[in-house]
């Protein structure tokens, strides 16, 4: 039996699905799953998918559960939400946030139930899984100033983890948002299947002069499959900044769409992927400039070690309806091993004539000039390469904040990247 | 007379399959300042990287020896450490690492080489920034990538800077001049001059004599076609400056 009828049979045996559950399902049955053939699909590990015993969440933790994990230190001023297994195990924090107001859930998403292309049959297809099977779909709204973290954790090291999040921030109004992807610790250990699969779906909407900065720390560690697909759609004068730090998995896809609807918006895309042994990061970040004036910058650096594959697709366009659009892309690409494999593509596709586009995509090995420049400064060869490699991904990890979580995500790349020097340096 | 500091005896280098120093020989001592200079594709470069150690070099005879230890039988990093500094001709830009980083970086290396212990970071500041005022680089710069947007001027005062922090024993100073304004050219003579001492050696690879206005070197050598035609003081420079090389290469050939 194929993924797509075993996903299908498991949602049939769901018992009295809520109508937004309904509707994704639908739109899975209709479209079907991503394959490789299809262009932005090529270099995502689909296959492993075919190997997930099952979809849905197992026994759904229990409401207010002391969490599996040490969780991380509390980031000061920061609104906490657990996820446990996607089941949100403690909301009393959100009552105490005069900015963040939960909505309700069926109404929100039922208003949202009309899919676009992209979340139906596009590249945002993998978040229906999330949509049919996250135990608790969570609505926000915020108005005024506020920040807040969530995390998303594992009971087990065979839990499936799925969470549906849709966040409206209101004209005018600025949010902060951390969202830890944390796995669980017995996974480190085993290597081997059964794998946890963790699918979620983020809709965003940016109101006018509205401002997001969004950091997601990805650490899940052992054999998991991940699938986070995010929707942004930007009024005018909007701002959304993410910064996204990829450092786990066995083999995860991000897909990413960014609609510069109004005037003036702009999107700053930060991504960096760590990947080793056999693992496997794919990214596809688009963007849509819509409007006049509107600006994007995609900056992604990836470093594939051992036998590991890295791929990221910068994907953006410019419609005839944004003249004066800014646009920049760089990309660069680490290849750290002898069978490991890194692909970039850039692209941009440009209806507007009046436009300014930068873009660039490298990819290669440590560059052997700058390495004898640090050894005939004496520096061990293991060194030499730590500061080249973490030269690559500093500008990612710089634009990280605040610094505890920057440091968070810097001790996540060292461990993925098993950077004994970088490591120690962090300590 | 104290005993070489450097020892290179009938060193022959290819390069891809290509002889390009076909017998090189070359004696300095400590608290010597030799100054190597010859026409484009002599060799100067490629001997200033054969002796840093950088791979791509295929040594087909000859030894070299610095401090009485087989040079040839290290690797980069550990001659470093044993105190020879390379002073780039080109110096590279690394994004993402510090100045600062680096240089405290190689320096402990070559402490701890030494057997001692890694510098105080406070005693470390006070030092480099010392150190800046003399080659004139703002403090600025510190905290940037290595080389990282300098000007041409600033890379070659950054490389010195960096030899005057590891106190090396030798250093090869690979074209430093060149690309200097005159103003420029004297900050880095000055640095240079600062590293003298009885303990230590330089050997200047360079085009032109006028850096040797500002560091007096002791000996002068012709490099051309790979191999040493001339050596002489530095009446020698002085001469080149005004006939050039061609009546070397002649009398060179003559005798070959």
């Amino acid at each position: 039996m194929s993924a797509l009828e075993r996903l299908l049979g498991e949602f049939a045996a769901l018992g009295a699905p809520a109508g937004a559950q309904r509707a994704a399902a639908a739109a899975l049955r209709a479209n079907g799953l991503p394959t490789r053939r299809d262009e932005n699909w090529h270099y995502a590990d689909l296959r492993a998918l075919e190997g997930v015993a099952q979809f849905r969440s197992a026994a759904p933790a229990h409401r207010d559960a002391t969490p599996p994990l040490p969780l991380p230190e509390p980031l000061e001023g920061y609104t906490r939400l657990v996820y446990v297994d996607g089941v949100l195990s403690d909301t009393r924090s959100l009552q105490n946030s005069p900015t963040l107001t939960r909505l309700p859930v069926e109404s929100a998403l039922a208003a949202q139930a009309a899919a676009t292309d992209y979340e139906s049959s596009g590249d945002g297809r993998m978040g229906l899984i999330a949509r049919m099977f996250a135990p608790d779909p969570l609505a926000l709204q915020v108005t005024g100033s506020a920040a807040l973290e969530i995390l998303h954790l594992a009971s087990s090291a065979a839990a499936n983890c799925h969470s549906h999040v849709s966040i409206d921030i209101a004209a005018g109004a600025h949010l902060t948002l951390v969202e830890r992807q944390l796995g669980h610790p017995a996974a480190a250990a085993d290597s081997q299947p059964p794998a946890t699969l963790y699918c979620s779906s983020l809709e965003l909407r940016l109101g006018a002069g509205a401002q997001l900065r969004h950091t997601r720390l990805q650490q899940a560690t052992g054999h998991s499959l991940r699938f986070n697909t995010l929707a942004a759609d930007l009024a005018a004068d909007a701002s959304y900044v993410l910064c996204q730090v990829a450092a786990g998995d066995g083999s995860e896809r991000n897909t990413a769409l960014t609609r510069l609807q109004g005037r003036a918006a702009c999107v700053r895309t930060h991504a960096l992927a760590a990947a080793r042994g056999t693992q496997a990061a794919d990214s596809q970040f688009t963007v849509v400039h819509e409007a006049p004036g509107t600006r994007s910058e995609q900056v992604f650096r990836g470093i594939a070690s051992d036998r590991a594959h890295v791929s990221c697709s910068a994907d953006v366009r410019a419609e005839a309806s944004a003249p004066g659009a800014r646009v920049q892309q760089t990309l660069r690409g680490l290849i750290d091993g002898h069978g490991a494999v890194v692909n970039l593509r850039p692209r941009l596709t440009i209806n507007t004539d009046d436009i300014q586009a930068q873009h660039g995509a490298t990819t290669g090995r440590l560059d052997e000039d700058l390495l004898y420049y640090l050894l005939a400064r004496g520096l061990e060869p293991a060194t030499a390469r730590s500061l080249l490699k973490w030269a690559l991904l500093g500008e990612v990890l710089a634009a990280i904040e605040p610094p505890a979580l920057r440091r968070a995500a810097e001790r996540a790349a060292a461990a993925q990247l098993r950077d004994a020097t970088a490591t120690e340096l962090l300590q | 007379m104290s005993a070489p500091l450097l020892q290179v005896d009938g060193l022959r280098v290819s390069v891809a399959g290509t002889p390009v120093l076909h017998g090189v020989s070359l004696t300095v001592r400590a608290g010597e300042v030799h100054a190597i200079m010859g026409p484009n594709g002599s060799g100067k470069s490629t001997l200033a990287h054969v002796l840093a150690g950088r791979s791509g070099y295929a040594v087909t005879a000859g030894s070299v020896r610095f401090d009485g230890v087989d040079l040839l039988a290290m690797a980069p990093e550990e001659r470093a450490r044993a105190g020879l500094f390379l002073g780039f001709q080109y110096p590279v830009e690394i994004p993402g690492v510090n100045n600062a980083y680096l240089l405290k970086a190689a320096l402990n290396a070559r402490r701890r080489a030494r057997g001692e212990s890694e510098i105080d970071a406070f005693d470390f500041l006070n030092m480099v920034r010392a150190k800046m005022r003399v080659m004139q680089i703002d403090e600025a710069l510190l905290t940037r990538g290595v080389n990282e947007g300098f000007s041409g001027g600033e890379k070659k005062r950054n490389e010195i800077l960096q030899m005057l922090v590891l106190e090396p024993r030798l250093a090869l100073l690979d074209e430093t001049d060149s690309g200097l304004d005159i103003d420029a050219l004297k900050v880095v003579g000055r640095g240079i001059n600062t590293l003298r001492s009885p303990e230590r050696a330089v050997v200047l690879v360079t085009h032109y004599q006028r850096l040797l206005d500002h560091v007096v070197p002791d000996q002068v050598h012709v490099l051309a076609r790979g191999r040493i035609i001339k050596s002489g003081d530095r009446e020698l420079a002085l001469e080149l400056e005004r006939r050039g090389y061609d009546w070397l290469l002649e009398a060179a050939a003559a005798v070959a």
